[in-house]
């Protein structure tokens, strides 16, 4: 048996979760708000056809592993990756690891992890957890959607850390490896906050940021032309929730764990204006979770007619016209 | 969103919300899923309802249980033949019932690892000719 003392905390998500957790074990006092903030974690993307789903989708963060890579570079912070194309090297190095009272996190599909309910149970490679010990053939694990430690069979995260698919994990596992004795954070957040404020206005693909929104306003009324029947369609509509309250997100979007981050960022940086930015996104998160509490009710209702969805392309409407906006406010106010 | 609006009691999902406290933070709480607490039932019964229409496709002439897990875990052929490691081409050609019916165990055991179920399912469901 081998098992490192570690406080186990729930995050809003995964990988912001994740970084902190294994940052605060090192010793590093930081919140999740601060690691998502600094590592331009905002984001909208929205992907009408793709191979890779069923069905049109969105995502409202940047892409997996930018977190942590972010974060890295922006705070001098060193971590210890690898992949593995062995499984077996895979489950080995990460013995090993465990052996010397290093915490791991790994990269896994969400699928196989058996003590999430079945219902919540999808297959996405880029889920991250912390290993932190092993009691016979199981792992003890550190996910932040769960509110304990678990056990996980060896057999089960070797299926979830070497799955195939879009961005399988080929077994990567992290930890951080140096942490500098001093951390600039006015650098740090100025520059977390002016790439998000690119990310939402300036990139030139129409799909993506503020324009995203735009495009999934336009696009949302097509959506039965992709539903087998009312209810495919009435799940779909539901899955707006999900992605944004339930899968983890700290709610409407990251955009109310974003507005924690610009608090607290105003504190640390001694800049007072961000705390105006700060409320101003806790409204707009309220939008947004009245964008996913309207379709969680006309999903329920069966009531996804053309009327609803035109109503519903307003209400995203809006969440661009503010969005914008508001990027672009910040922006000016963080360069100057 | 206040602290108050933000709790829900839901301890068969549990999940972390960002509020504002009474003392005018924004910070974390620990509360239910507002979607697993009111439309769970609504979700199974859907789920339920896919199933049954997926069951009765699976039939000699018509779709194979490689079809049916597929369209239940929600993947697209692309995505269940990079899982699977196999040509989309062959993949798609699974779905149909008759090639289903000559498949070898090993490349069933390759579609029930994707899918987290065991072969005697999916022969339950379907036998191999």
């Amino acid at each position: 048996m081998t098992t490192v003392p570690y406080r186990h905390k729930m995050a809003a998500h995964c990988e912001s979760g994740t970084v902190t957790s294994l940052l605060n074990h090192a010793g590093l006092d930081i919140t999740e708000p601060l690691v998502f903030g600094i590592s331009s974690g905002i984001f909208f993307g929205y992907f009408h056809k793709m191979k890779s789903f069923t069905f049109p989708t969105f995502i409202v963060r940047n892409k997996p592993g930018q977190i942590r890579k972010n974060i890295s570079k922006r705070l001098g912070i060193k971590f210890y990756t690898e992949k593995f194309g062995n499984p077996e090297k895979g489950q080995e190095k990460l013995d090993q690891l465990l052996e010397k009272g290093i915490p791991v996190a790994v990269q896994v599909d969400f699928y196989y992890m058996d003590y999430i309910p079945a219902w919540e149970r999808v297959h996405i490679n880029v889920h991250f957890i912390v290993v932190v010990g092993k009691k016979g053939s199981k792992y003890i694990v550190s996910d932040s959607y769960f509110p304990q430690l678990v056990n996980l069979e060896t057999e089960s995260l070797k299926k979830a850390r070497f799955a195939g698919g879009s961005m399988s994990p080929k077994g990567f596992l992290f930890y951080p490896e140096s942490i500098p004795e001093k951390l600039d954070y006015r650098i740090a957040i100025t520059k977390g906050i002016k790439k998000a404020c690119f990310y939402m206005l300036k990139i030139p693909i129409p799909f993506l940021g503020v324009k995203g929104i735009r495009t999934m306003a336009k696009k949302i009324v097509d959506w039965p032309t992709f539903a087998r029947d009312t209810e495919h369609l009435s799940h779909e509509i539901m899955k707006i929730n999900i992605l944004l309250e339930d899968q983890g997100t700290g709610g409407a979007g990251f955009r109310f764990m974003y507005a924690s981050f610009l608090q607290q960022a105003a504190d640390l940086i001694k800049k007072p204006e961000l705390n105006d930015f700060s409320s101003r996104m806790m409204e707009i998160g309220d939008g947004w979770r009245e964008i996913s509490l309207f379709c969680a009710r006309i999903g329920k209702n069966r009531d996804l007619g053309q009327e609803r969805l035109l109503e519903l392309r307003e209400m995203l409407n809006r969440r661009a016209f503010t969005e914008e906006d508001f990027f672009k406010q910040l922006y000016k106010t963080i360069k100057s | 969103m206040k602290e108050k609006d933000g709790i829900v009691d839901c301890p068969e999902q549990q999940v972390i919300l960002y509020v504002e406290k009474e003392d005018g933070t924004y910070g974390p709480i620990q509360t239910g899923s507002y979607l697993t607490k009111n439309f769970l039932e609504d979700y199974e019964l859907k789920r339920k309802h896919l199933e049954e229409f997926l069951k009765s496709e699976v039939q000699p002439g018509k779709s194979s249980p490689i079809y049916l897990y597929m369209v239940l875990e929600d993947l697209t052929i692309s995505e269940l033949s990079a899982r699977v490691n196999l040509r989309q081409g062959k993949v798609k050609k699974h779905l149909e019932a008759k090639h289903y019916q000559s498949l070898k165990i090993e490349l069933l055991e390759r579609y029930a690892e994707v899918f987290d179920i065991t072969v005697p399912d999916m022969l339950r469901l379907m036998p191999l000719s």
